[in-house]
């Protein structure tokens, strides 16, 4: 099942992104972010299974900084 | 043992704190933040969780800008060495420890240069002054104590940091003796930094300090190394933490800490204040009584102090009197000059140095009374009087 991964610099601003979202009721779950994904390597993601429009949205408008995200159907 | 030495480390720490520690060493301390296993995102996960907790008790909204260090002189170095440079100046209170004056003093031989404002016992409106006065036009930093680590006295840092955002310097406060025995918040206030011991009134462990960035300017890092993030990338990240956390944390100490201030949370901050300023006044008010006895400042309320005594003994070395309660009561303190040498000179013990007694959560009125006897008795035995 393909699902979202939501990628940000640092374990800090992933277990940020993943207490707000859990507090606006999105669970998510943080991993590391897969190499093949990263210009600059070493970083954590959020994964989730929907939701990534409205997840991208709360983490914007919480000041948090994201790198990017991906589809991902092996994680 | 009878455990007065709270203000250099809390004893007992809370059994929260005990088990927080186990768990680690026990259940999952792997390394936090560079590996994606279970236990390691777990790790990373009470990291986290103690930078919330320490944003709650401080009052921001950014728990990223709290950085973990190994005390916290290591965060006032960050600070000090990180902000200042070549042809700055920056100003200190009369009451600061030598984890502010010694990093100072190491940086006048690169061409930095510091003033020290006097503070002025019970008189904010004359520190404040004296505070103004020392400003000149290459000031950058003010750094002073909340207070004194050696008589407990307060400085009136709401109004230094008022003047500070006047002048547009920055504003770093050291609250090793005050963090978690009184409440102060970086919302309600002009400060920069704040800098704190972990192992103090936080009742964390050991190896465990702060400091909480509340400024766009950011000092630079006296540390770079591996921080689990942006591997390929050879300069040290930006971002906060990892600008100024580099290597493997003391996870088994944040873990602690965080146990630390959430008992301090559950317990609120308010009600310990009080409670250890009632036992500090008690213990004031029987030293007060005993003839032989020397207290260096009034009787301690809120409004001037926190629950810090220091006092001697007439004709007794206070190391003396500390060892004669550790030998014959059972009782610890510690005497000297408490690495404050500004403090003491501004109180006029520079040269017998004085007892200190800090209360904690822990703290019984049973242990009052016993302390207060237990002086009684050494000045009987001494057959000291008081002076004239």
């Amino acid at each position: 099942m393909e699902r979202n991964l939501i990628m940000f610099s640092s374990v800090t601003f992933a277990m940020k992104g993943k207490n707000i979202l859990m507090k606006n009721n999105i669970f998510s779950k943080v991993v590391r972010t897969p190499m093949y994904l990263q210009n600059k390597s070493c970083g954590y993601s959020l994964i989730l299974n929907n939701d990534i429009d409205k997840a991208m949205g709360i983490l914007r408008s919480n000041g948090i900084s994201v790198l990017g995200t991906a589809a991902v159907d092996r994680l | 043992m009878i455990y007065f030495d709270n203000g250099a480390t809390t004893f007992p720490k809370p059994v929260s704190v005990k088990n927080a520690v186990n768990s680690v060493l026990s259940n999952y301390g792997a390394n936090p933040g560079r590996s994606g296993h279970k236990m390691s995102v777990k790790s990373s996960e009470i990291i986290y969780e103690c930078r919330e907790n320490i944003s709650k008790l401080f009052g921001t909204d950014n728990p990223e800008k709290v950085i973990f260090t190994i005390n916290c002189t290591a965060a006032l170095n960050t600070v000090i060495k990180g902000v200042l440079k070549r042809g700055d100046h920056a100003v200190i209170s009369s009451l600061e420890h030598n984890a502010v004056v010694r990093p100072l003093e190491f940086l006048t031989k690169n061409g930095v240069e510091y003033s020290v404002a006097d503070y002025v016992p019970y008189d904010d409106e004359a520190t404040i002054d004296n505070f103004r006065q020392a400003i000149k036009s290459n000031t950058k930093l003010v750094i002073c104590t909340h207070a004194s680590n050696v008589f407990g006295v307060k400085l009136p840092v709401e109004r230094i940091g008022a003047l500070c955002k006047i002048y547009g310097i920055l504003f770093c406060v050291d609250v090793a003796q005050t963090a978690g025995v009184i409440p102060i918040s970086l919302k309600d206030n002009y400060i920069d930094f704040i800098c704190a011991a972990g192992h103090k009134g936080l009742y964390g462990p050991m190896g465990t300090g702060l400091l909480v960035i509340n400024s766009d300017t950011l000092p630079d890092g006296l540390v770079q190394g591996g921080t689990g993030s942006d591997s390929a990338n050879t300069q040290q990240p930006e971002a906060l933490p990892d600008k100024y956390e580099s290597g493997t944390p003391n996870l088994p100490g944040i873990a602690g800490l965080n146990a630390g201030i959430k008992y301090i949370l559950r317990k609120d901050i308010n009600r310990i204040s009080d409670y250890e300023m009632t036992l500090s006044q008690k213990l004031y008010d029987q030293l007060n009584l005993i003839d032989g006895v020397i207290l260096y400042t009034k009787r301690p309320e809120k409004r001037w102090s926190v629950p810090v005594i220091s006092f001697n003994i007439n004709n007794l070395d206070s190391e003396e009197v500390s060892e004669i309660l550790n030998r014959k009561f059972n009782i610890a303190v510690r005497a000297g000059l408490h690495c404050a040498p500004l403090a003491h000179k501004s109180f006029g013990t520079i040269e017998t140095g004085t007892v200190r007694a800090v209360v904690s959560t822990f703290t019984t009125v049973n242990d009052i009374n016993y302390f207060a006897n237990s002086v009684r008795k050494i000045c009987y035995d001494n057959k000291i009087k008081k002076r004239n």
